[in-house]
């Protein structure tokens, strides 16, 4: 059997040179070190992106990608949130409710050489809203004006008066309501163009499994063009020299990469792999600040961490259970431990920023055990002294690892000081969506984060009915101040009615605020200039910039 | 053994196609549907979608729909979640990462696992089998969801050329490889030892021993061959489950393979993506039993003489 050892000889020699003959020959720069050098951008971008076409997207980590290769009206501004620049549109003039908007194109080619028209526009608004689309973020186009009838096929694209291009370079959107804070939402993908005339020869406007997307076929406008696309590796894009701000581009190129996994994605960062990270998850927080202080990053974030309560069943009907429930729990420990800090305490749902602050500043201002013993005293009224025949209810949660530890946190909390027990049910992510969607279940880990930044993106979440209230809860007071919020003309006038219906929705509790959540993620402060904490998110990656003189490495 | 091949792959198809049946069904069953987002869909853009990709027809029609495209156009359908990938793209994309990643962690666990094998029992009950045996133990024993962080830490990220995760280099496939391999060499290093325990006991060997044959000669000449069956017979569905990915290393690793495509359809409720990788998994599952007959066929001329 000579034949036997020597294959095993040659099984071994092949494995020795495939395992350690690379070592000593490779390149020992990291990854992140070379491509620093070559100017291109490493990004961690959470998730595998559901879809390029920003009409058939809904996900933050599409929306990064989606707004490097596309651009809207406007463009964000890489350092202030909120502050917006001119983008394809050169300028604009609203009437005097801010009904009325009409936006001069600037001349702009899409990257196959094809200028930039409103009909791109108003194609892709018609696109986004045709009844037989199925778009999924068709509701971002509600506000112009018959957008909503149209998509439910009550009336033709021409009736609808929303949109309308007088000349190629001019586009006219007219509202429902005034909407005084338009430029805000144009910075969202919804409110971008389409190369109309690449779509058209791709299968069409309505083609669902149209390819026009893939890399091969990519036409854009933004700075950006979509290179190459593995899935569950990485997405990279180039400059588009085809880009009106093409000489402004300050980096040769991204590559986002999917990385579910906070862990990994840190445990990427350290080994010289990445130059910006999603998420540091909350158990690494610590290591990574220990480890790395000038790097780590902890930015504010327009996000709500939040229980929604189920107000159709036995005993949540009872606004004192809930008040109660709410009171119970002490958001100071659960930021402290649970998070590690990275976060901040909420008694309200939208986060406040220098504009709108609506949150319950009475309780905020209580002490941890005035809240309980004030819980305690709504329990009792409402028939469960001391938790006294109060049933075990349920409490849904994510199969995540922050939310299950949040949950058994709280928990303990609500047995502690009320003497109510919940079990936790940790359900696998699209079971979770659709019990939560159907109502079925009792208290709900929720979060929700703003698509722009007003703070309607929040609170309009509590009108009756609406498609992601989901505690079966509503009130006419609410919905009218909300109805008078879109109906004034001045940003502080819809500012104070959202308010008000905030503050009656905090009244009525159909859910629990715990904590204003933060972005902590690793950067590589060394090589990485023109990143700056953004409240949404949405930095213009074209800004970002990577130092090549780089010291040598150890 | 010509019929015989064609009785096995004949009953691999049905198989498959019982394999495929149950999927789709049960897939369609589970709460939830691949349109779901963290936002709710509008009920009447659910049902655009719904129908736009076929999914408002009955069970059955929608089944006799899919086997039509897959038989006559070759075509496994969209990505209800990615959409605008195909789901043969993304098969084709991925099955090559899982393919290479496997066949190296295969390699690792038959190089690795049956010399340690047969050196322990060879030496049995002595220290060195102890040892050998304690270790494949621990590898049984340590998930890999333990084993690929620790690896990363460890080595990816002080070892020069290692990478701790990512999929960027050639060298980024050790550490992974290892993590995959290690359970797999651990159970081919028992599986080769209590083969070749069987085999030394046997009376031929001793026949060959009062002949004077050498230990050497005992061991790679005599007893090798029927020693390894309980190995080969291991090593089929084990391989086709190695290239077809594993969620934990991939996630661990942040390699783009066919594992995490497989729990994410699966999370997402991606009809058509899981039922493609199902099929490809069937499909792997059965050629590798297949190959493992033929395989045990050749190393035991009992069982080839009963067909």
């Amino acid at each position: 059997m000579a034949m036997n050892r020597l294959s095993i000889c040659c099984l071994y020699a092949l494995l020795s040179v495939l395992l350690g003959g690379g070592c000593g020959e490779g390149d020992r720069r990291s990854s992140a070190a070379k491509a620093a050098r070559e100017g291109i951008l490493l990004l961690g971008n959470n998730a595998e992106p559901q879809s390029l076409d920003p009409h058939k997207s809904t996900a933050v980590a599409d929306g990064k990608i989606i707004s490097s290769l596309l651009e809207g009206l406007v463009r964000p501004d890489a350092r202030e949130s909120g502050l917006v620049h001119p983008g394809m549109a050169e300028s604009w003039e609203k009437n005097a409710d801010a009904t009325e908007w009409r936006f001069h194109l600037r001349e702009a080619f899409w990257s196959d050489g094809q200028p930039v028209t409103s009909r791109d526009f108003a194609y892709a608004y018609q696109r986004l809203l045709h009844p037989a689309f199925g778009g999924r973020y068709v509701e971002m186009l509600y506000p112009l004006r018959g957008a909503r009838a149209y998509n439910h096929g009550e009336i033709q694209w021409e009736e609808v008066q929303g949109v309308s291009t007088p000349d190629e370079h001019t586009l006219l959107l007219r509202f429902e309501n005034p909407t005084p804070h338009l430029l805000q939402m144009l910075l969202h993908y919804t409110w971008f163009p389409l190369p109309a005339h690449h779509v058209e020869a791709l299968g069409g406007m309505l083609d669902r499994r149209s390819l026009w997307t893939s890399p091969e076929n990519w036409v854009g406008n933004g700075a950006y063009l979509l290179q190459e696309r593995r899935m569950n590796d990485y997405i990279s894009v180039v400059p588009n020299p085809h880009y009106w701000r093409a000489s402004e581009v300050r980096n040769r190129g991204i590559r986002f990469l999917p990385i579910v996994n906070g862990y990994t994605e840190t445990r990427m960062f350290f080994g010289g792999k990445l130059h910006i990270t999603n998420n540091v998850p909350p158990e690494m927080l610590e290591m990574a600040l220990s480890r790395s202080l000038r790097e780590f990053c902890r930015d504010p974030y327009y996000c709500t961490i939040f229980y929604r309560l189920n107000t159709t069943r036995k005993p949540l009907n009872d606004v004192r259970v809930r008040r109660a429930l709410s009171l119970a729990i002490d958001r100071e420990a659960l930021v402290a431990r649970v998070v590690h800090g990275a976060g901040m305490t909420a008694y309200g749902f939208t986060p406040p920023t220098r504009e709108y602050d609506a949150y319950d500043h009475s309780v905020a201002e209580m002490t941890q055990s005035e809240r309980e013993s004030e819980a305690r005293r709504l329990l009792a009224n409402a028939g469960f002294p001391g938790g006294n025949g109060f049933p075990t209810l349920e409490l849904m949660t994510t199969s995540r690892d922050v939310q299950r530890v949040t949950a058994e946190c709280i928990q303990s909390m609500w047995s502690r000081v009320l003497g109510v027990q919940v079990e936790i049910r940790a359900c696998e992510w699209t079971a979770y969506k659709a019990a939560q969607q159907n109502g079925e279940y009792d208290i709900s880990s929720s979060s929700w984060s703003g698509d722009y930044a007003d703070p309607a993106t929040f609170v309009g979440l509590w009108r009756t009915g609406a498609g992601n209230n989901c505690t079966g809860w509503g009130s006419a007071v609410c919905d009218a101040a909300l109805d008078a919020a879109d109906a004034s003309p001045t940003t502080a006038g819809r500012m104070l009615k959202l308010a008000e219906a905030e503050r009656e929705m905090l009244e009525a509790c159909p859910i629990i605020p715990l904590y204003w959540s933060e972005r902590t993620y690793m950067k590589s402060s060394l090589v990485v200039e023109g990143w700056y904490p953004l409240l949404l998110d949405q930095h213009p990656l074209d800004a970002v910039e990577l130092r090549q003189n780089l010291p040598a490495e150890p | 053994m010509m019929r015989f091949l064609i009785k096995r792959v004949l009953q691999g198809v049905f198989v498959i196609f019982v394999l495929e049946t149950l999927t789709f069904f049960l897939v369609r069953a589970l709460p939830g549907n691949p349109f779901l987002g963290e936002r709710k869909l509008p009920d009447h853009v659910l049902e655009q979608l719904n129908s736009l990709y076929g999914l408002d027809a009955a069970a059955w029609e929608q089944y006799v729909r899919y086997w039509k495209a897959i038989l006559l156009h070759g075509d496994f359908g969209p990505s209800l979640v990615r959409e605008g990938v195909q789901v043969s793209e993304i098969i084709a994309q991925a099955f090559p990462v899982s393919l290479l990643l496997g066949s190296v962690a295969m390699l690792l666990a038959v190089v690795v696992g049956i010399p340690v094998g047969m050196f322990a029992a060879y030496h049995r009950n002595r220290l060195p089998d102890t040892l050998l045996m304690l270790g494949a133990v621990a590898g049984i024993c340590i998930p890999s969801f333990v084993l690929a962080p620790l690896l990363g830490i460890s080595l990816g990220m002080h070892v020069p050329g290692l990478s701790v995760a990512g999929w960027d280099n050639p060298l980024c496939i050790v550490l992974p490889s290892i993590a995959l391999g290690a359970v797999n060499a651990a159970y081919v290093a028992r599986l080769t030892r209590s083969g070749m325990l069987e085999t030394l006991s046997s009376d031929f060997v001793r026949t060959a021993r009062a002949k004077g044959a050498s230990p050497s000669r005992i061991l790679w000449h005599h007893a090798l061959r029927s020693g390894l069956l309980p190995a080969v017979a291991y090593l089929g569905p084990a391989f086709a489950a190695l290239i077809t990915g594993s969620f934990v290393v991939e996630t661990c690793f942040q390699v783009p393979g066919m594992g995490l495509h497989f729990v994410n359809a699966t999370t997402d409720r991606d009809y058509f993506l899981i039922q493609g990788l199902v099929l490809c998994y069937g499909v792997l599952i059965v050629l590798a039993n297949l190959s493992v007959d033929i395989l045990l066929a050749w190393l035991n001329p009992r069982i080839r003489s009963a067909e």
